[in-house]
């Protein structure tokens, strides 16, 4: 795709040289201004505000304020920018101070989050395609229930009790709910291949209609662990999101508060 | 042991008559009336009898002064015919939006762009009840079978617009509803005892094809009226002098392939799995002589070529493309060894087209191009499964399996579908909310849909080339925005008859059931909810495009015009 590797090229770019320029900027001022914390503090602090724009951004979409797509670039390279900006703004030094220091926590954990969001979009959306059998997220609890009551219908209607009895003790807890979330993110298929093993360790004692209802929860088998992976995968697409805005809110409140303790307690200080 | 087969009467075609009340009194009527008392009905092949198309294929109505027969833009399947009274078609200016149950074209102002800051919290399809009013100057009457919408204040529209009339013995709508264009012009009745046969187009058809009188008129409205500007128009014959096209004109055929009603069959297909290029009606043949080329006028039709033991689509065509230059200007320069047509040319759904014959070409259209605007030679010694430059490319910039996937889905009928590409989606549904936004709290797409590889075609309305949708609105009120020709839906003329809903093919029309400002649902008199059509309108009214496509933060959704593969196979690429 051409067009997101020039945006990724264009971004990186943008992102060195404002980086060179912001050091170079702060080796030649940081002593030589006697209001340079504030300088660099303010620029933080704008930088910040851009950053959280974006979440307003989405909320007016129905306004042309552009597209989300250009917003995002805005907020990826310079969320980046802004990491150099703290440390600027620290000196490259430890915080010292409860205050700061969760300051400090609140903006590495943010950071950090956003890092792992922009990981997550590009990665997983790949994944979840290439497994198939695409589904929309609220649907998966309805889709999961008919899976189960077509596997029931299998595993009870067998005229030998070993299926029901195979179904009670290992395939009914697998379908009562979402499994194997965390085998799914890391992509182990551990899970579903020994399923699929006793399963067809059941073929042994079963009759030419009991390995076609074998089959055909074979196949139940899959089509869940298939839910599931799309759920789990689904799932840290959304959940990323329920860190990095809470701890943005966090980050906005407590730079506000450290905005107004810096005025109201420096007494002048530089 | 087999189950038993289920044994039933063979469906016929006139198994569903266009009017079940239609009696032998009023086909003895129509029987005497002209044209029909002038047609021979031994011409008539005994499964369709003249008496028979009469019965079944026509219905007949009767207007009450000032209401409308058929609206300007509006789809129709059907041609009129006066029997009794008059009618009058407005010439200039047209009649304003708002007289034909449309909505105004424009922008929502500032104030109802940031209303939409505290409106996303009220429930969704809230209207007040003078939103619901008719809108001024329009009202409806409500007949035995359908609706009729009349002009309330007609002496101000016969002052203020120029007019003509139609009296008994005059057809119209014949070509509106053979090519499926849209109806170039409103009429509405012009006197209180108005009395019109309306002939649907599978009657009109049979009746061109049997009576020499009926085709020959028809096909002089259609010369007259229609092809000189359509020819005019068409890249191939700038070159001629008005005599030269004048001449062409008079040897153009017109043929209509596939089935008018395609929706309805393409739903039943798509749902038995059955949708095959095999089964689709053939216009050019592979490896038959090319006696003309084609030219498609309304619908679309798939490029093929045999491959193993069936087809393989290579490209499809709509309205405004041509096929077979390529081999006619082969022959034409090299009569020494002529090729053969390389590829098949079936309709899908419905298609209308105009055969330039090989004469007239050789004759007249080749001899006017310039060298540069010939096409390309073909190679003299032809290998006949080797693939034209175009079409092969085709196939390589967008792929022959996603070429095969949207030609399956007809997807080639959408100007604006909406494209989603799944290796950059985060289903983070930001389209989903921009749309729920942008429309009063109630998205107007699903974000799913048919997919092939990492490309999905979501559920929202694709404002398709031919709309489907817009044949048999009774009020008007789904119809193409006048400015840019997107499809929409005034919600305050709708008046919830699922017209629109059962004939989309995609399922992109969604019936609603409104509430009032109390968010209690409406509910009609026999207390059963009042619903109305919804769908996708490209954020017409709104700055900036779509919200949906502005609201993607990973850049990957986009309206994409599947009519033309370019814009995909750019997006594909980019």
């Amino acid at each position: 795709m051409k067009r997101f590797r020039r945006q990724f090229f264009i971004g990186t770019v943008a992102l060195l040289v404002a980086t060179a320029a912001a050091l170079w900027a702060h080796r030649r001022w940081h002593h030589a201004l006697p209001d340079y914390a504030y300088l660099s503090g303010w620029v933080l602090f704008v930088a910040l505000f851009v950053l959280t724009f974006f979440n307003a951004r989405k909320k007016l979409s129905f306004l042309p304020l552009g597209k989300a797509e250009t917003w995002l670039q805005i907020h990826i390279y310079l969320g980046f920018f802004t990491v150099v900006l703290f440390l600027i703004h620290l000196n490259f030094r430890l915080p010292h101070g409860g205050f700061e220091l969760t300051l400090a926590w609140l903006f590495t954990l943010v950071s950090a989050s956003g890092v792992a969001g922009l990981f997550f979009s590009r990665t997983l959306p790949v994944r979840l395609a290439s497994r198939g059998g695409e589904v929309l997220f609220e649907k998966i609890p309805a889709l999961r229930q008919t899976l189960r009551t077509a596997a029931e219908t299998l595993a009870f209607d067998a005229p030998t009790p070993f299926i029901a009895e195979f179904y009670t003790q290992r395939l009914a807890p697998f379908f009562a709910g979402p499994k194997n979330g965390w085998r799914h993110f890391f992509e182990s298929r551990r899970p579903l291949n020994a399923l699929m093993a006793e399963l067809e360790d059941l073929r042994r004692f079963a009759n030419a209609a009991e390995q076609e209802k074998i089959e055909k929860l074979a196949a139940l088998v899959r089509q869940k662990d298939g839910l599931d992976y799309h759920r789990s995968l689904q799932l840290a697409l959304k959940q990323w999101l329920f860190v990095h805005i809470p701890l943005t809110y966090g980050l906005v409140v407590f730079t506000l508060a450290h905005l107004v303790l810096v005025f109201g307690f420096s007494g002048g200080a530089r | 042991m087999a189950a038993a087969p289920t044994i039933l009467e063979r469906p016929q075609r006139w198994d569903a008559a266009f009017d079940a009340d239609m009696a032998d009194a009023d086909v003895d009527r129509l029987l005497a009336t002209a044209p029909f008392s002038t047609m021979e009905a031994e011409k008539f092949p005994k499964r369709t009898p003249l008496r028979d198309i009469l019965r079944n294929d026509t219905r007949i109505l009767k207007f009450r002064k000032g209401e409308i027969i058929v609206r300007q833009g509006d789809y129709g399947t059907s041609a009129f015919l006066i029997l009794k009274g008059a009618a009058r078609i407005v010439l200039k200016p047209d009649l304003a939006p708002a007289l034909l149950g449309r909505q105004a074209p424009g922008k929502k102002g500032i104030f109802r762009t940031l209303a939409q800051l505290w409106n996303g919290t009220r429930p969704p399809e809230t209207f007040s009840r003078l939103q619901l009013q008719q809108a001024a100057g329009l009202g409806a009457r409500q007949t035995k079978t359908d609706v009729r919408v009349f002009l309330q204040d007609l002496p101000r529209v016969l002052s203020e617009h120029r007019t003509d009339t139609m009296t008994s013995g005059d057809l119209f709508g014949e070509i509106g509803a053979l090519s499926r264009m849209p109806r170039a012009a409103t009429i509405f009745a012009d006197t209180d005892d108005a009395e019109l046969l309306e002939i649907r187009w599978q009657g009109l058809r049979d009746l061109m094809k049997y009576s020499d009188g009926l085709r020959t008129h028809v096909n002089k409205i259609y010369r007259e009226r229609a092809l000189a500007s359509y020819l005019r128009a068409t890249p191939m014959f700038q070159h001629l002098t008005k005599e030269q096209l004048d001449r062409v004109a008079e040897q153009v055929e017109f043929a209509t392939y596939g089935d008018y009603d395609w929706s309805g069959e393409y739903k039943r297909l798509a749902q038995a799995g059955t949708v095959r290029p095999e089964k689709e009606p053939v216009i050019v043949q592979e490896g038959d002589y090319p006696n003309g080329i084609v030219l498609l006028r309304a619908g679309f039709a798939r490029l093929s070529q045999k491959f193993g033991g069936g087809e393989r689509t290579l490209n499809y065509i709509g309205a405004g493309h041509h096929y077979g230059l390529r081999e006619l200007a082969h022959n034409w320069r090299h009569p020494e060894a002529p090729v053969n047509f390389k590829f098949s040319v079936r309709a899908i759904g419905y298609t209308h087209l105009l055969i330039v014959p090989t004469r007239a070409m050789e004759e007249i259209v080749l001899p006017s191009l310039p060298k540069d605007e010939l096409p390309a030679p073909l190679e003299l010694a032809p290998d006949e499964s080797e693939e034209a430059p175009a079409a092969a490319g085709v196939r390589e910039n967008v792929g022959a399996e996603v070429l095969e996937f949207l030609t399956e889905n007809r997807f080639f009928n959408g100007t604006a579908s909406m494209v989603i590409d799944l290796d950059r989606c985060t289903r983070c549904d930001d389209c989903v909310r921009a749309c729920a936004a942008t429309h009063d709290n109630n998205p107007r797409f699903l974000r799913h849909g048919p997919t092939t590889g990492s490309l999905m075609v979501a559920n929202a309305c694709m404002h398709c080339a031919d709309p489907v949708c817009m044949i048999g609105c009774p009020t008007g009120a789904i119809h193409r925005e006048s400015f840019a020709g997107q499809v929409v839906i005034n919600p305050d003329t709708c008046i919830g008859c699922k017209a629109c809903f059962n004939n989309c093919p995609y399922d992109a029309i969604r019936m609603v059931e409104i509430r009032d400002t109390n968010g209690e649902f409406m509910v009609d008199q026999e207390m059963k909810p009042i619903a109305k059509a919804t769908k996708c309108d490209l954020c017409v009214e709104s700055y900036g495009g779509p919200s949906c496509e502005r609201a993607c933060p990973h850049g990957a959704l986009s309206r994409l015009n599947l009519n033309n593969l370019d814009a995909l196979a750019k997006w594909l690429k980019l």
